[in-house]
């Protein structure tokens, strides 16, 4: 492995309403030594907790009682929260549908996680937002990062999907017909 | 034409960058990357508890389910515990928890708001398949108990879409 980063002045707010997500993402996100993790249970009080903790990256649920992660996204991309409107945004979630990816996509998330997770995947996906940044596209109707990904983003994008795919089809195949 | 064609592109002031180094002490490494993948095996013990916790919880919204006809109140109550039962099982090791919670949302998303008798039927039969899958602690494939399961979830799911 190359040289790794220095998360050390990283501060992360994890918003999930299903507590063990919490610790595993506190967990994790502790042995990257992350300097705070602040949490949140619902888009609401993450925009609450948003105004004494200055979040340098945000990972969200999608779907939450009291503002959805999708939401909360809407109200950080207008700049209705205390949060920086370019705050890196990562959706973490188990609604893995395409149109589900595309939803968050297209309301402003930086990158999509699939539960379950792995050390390893919030790994990538903390380096892919810090060797990626992304120029931001700000119309009548979008604020967001640019949809329009890099060639390699993409196919690395749907790697992953294909390898997704393929496990799923080799659990298919070890079942009786 | 699209918002990225007509809109004003920004380069953000790249913050992240700012204070993410490379290297020196602290820096991620391979012992890294592995402790992250120990806490979630640190974990696990908990997972069992929280599993039961979730399986407490949708059977407890299941009977109301199945007290109430089949309203979408409690279906939808279902469908959310399902989910994140669906998120978690595959970090810890118990890949059918994610499967069999995947498989019932897929199914609960296929009935558009409510709960016909037989689709509650349904509904307990992957519950019972999830209360199987903890009490007897099948990880991974869940091997040949795993495989039973699956297939027979799949049997019924299919003879209860089909047309009739």
């Amino acid at each position: 492995m190359s040289e790794g980063y220095n998360f050390g002045q990283l501060n992360a707010l994890v918003v999930d309403d299903y507590f063990p997500m919490h610790e595993i993402m506190r967990g994790i996100l502790k042995e990257f030594g992350v300097a705070r993790v602040a949490e949140a249970t619902s888009g609401k009080a993450a925009i609450t907790e948003l105004e004494f903790f200055h979040a340098d990256i945000i990972f969200t649920d999608y779907m939450m009682d009291d503002m959805n992660g999708l939401e909360l996204i809407q109200e950080i991309r207008a700049g209705n929260t205390p949060a920086n409107r370019f705050v890196p945004i990562v959706v973490v979630s188990a609604y893995t549908e395409v149109r589900e990816i595309l939803a968050a996509r297209d309301i402003g998330a930086t990158e999509f996680l699939a539960k379950p997770i792995s050390g390893k995947l919030v790994y990538y996906r903390l380096r892919s937002i810090v060797e990626h940044p992304r120029v931001f596209v700000e119309a009548e109707t979008f604020f967001g990062p640019d949809r329009r990904r890099r060639e390699l983003e993409l196919i690395e994008e749907n790697r992953r999907l294909e390898e997704y795919e393929y496990k799923k089809a080799e659990r298919e195949k070890i079942r009786p017909t | 034409m699209s918002d990225e064609n007509v809109g004003k592109l920004i380069q953000p002031p790249n913050k992240l960058s700012n204070k993410v180094t490379v290297g020196g002490p602290g820096a991620v490494d391979e012992a890294a990357l592995e402790r992250a993948e120990q806490v979630i095996g640190d974990l696990s013990e908990s997972y069992i508890d929280w599993a039961r916790e979730d399986l407490t919880k949708i059977q407890t919204v299941f009977e109301e389910l199945k007290s109430s006809g089949g309203d979408s109140e409690p279906l939808d109550g279902v469908f959310q515990i399902s989910h994140d039962i669906k998120g978690q099982g595959g970090s810890f090791d118990y890949e059918l928890m994610t499967i069999i919670g995947d498989m019932l949302c897929r199914y609960i998303e296929g009935l558009e708001g409510a709960a016909p008798k037989q689709a509650i039927e349904v509904i307990e039969l992957h519950i019972n398949a999830l209360q199987a899958v903890i009490s007897q602690q099948l990880k991974g494939n869940g091997g040949a108990v795993g495989d039973q399961l699956l297939s027979g979830l799949e049997l019924v799911v299919q003879k209860r879409t089909k047309p009739s």
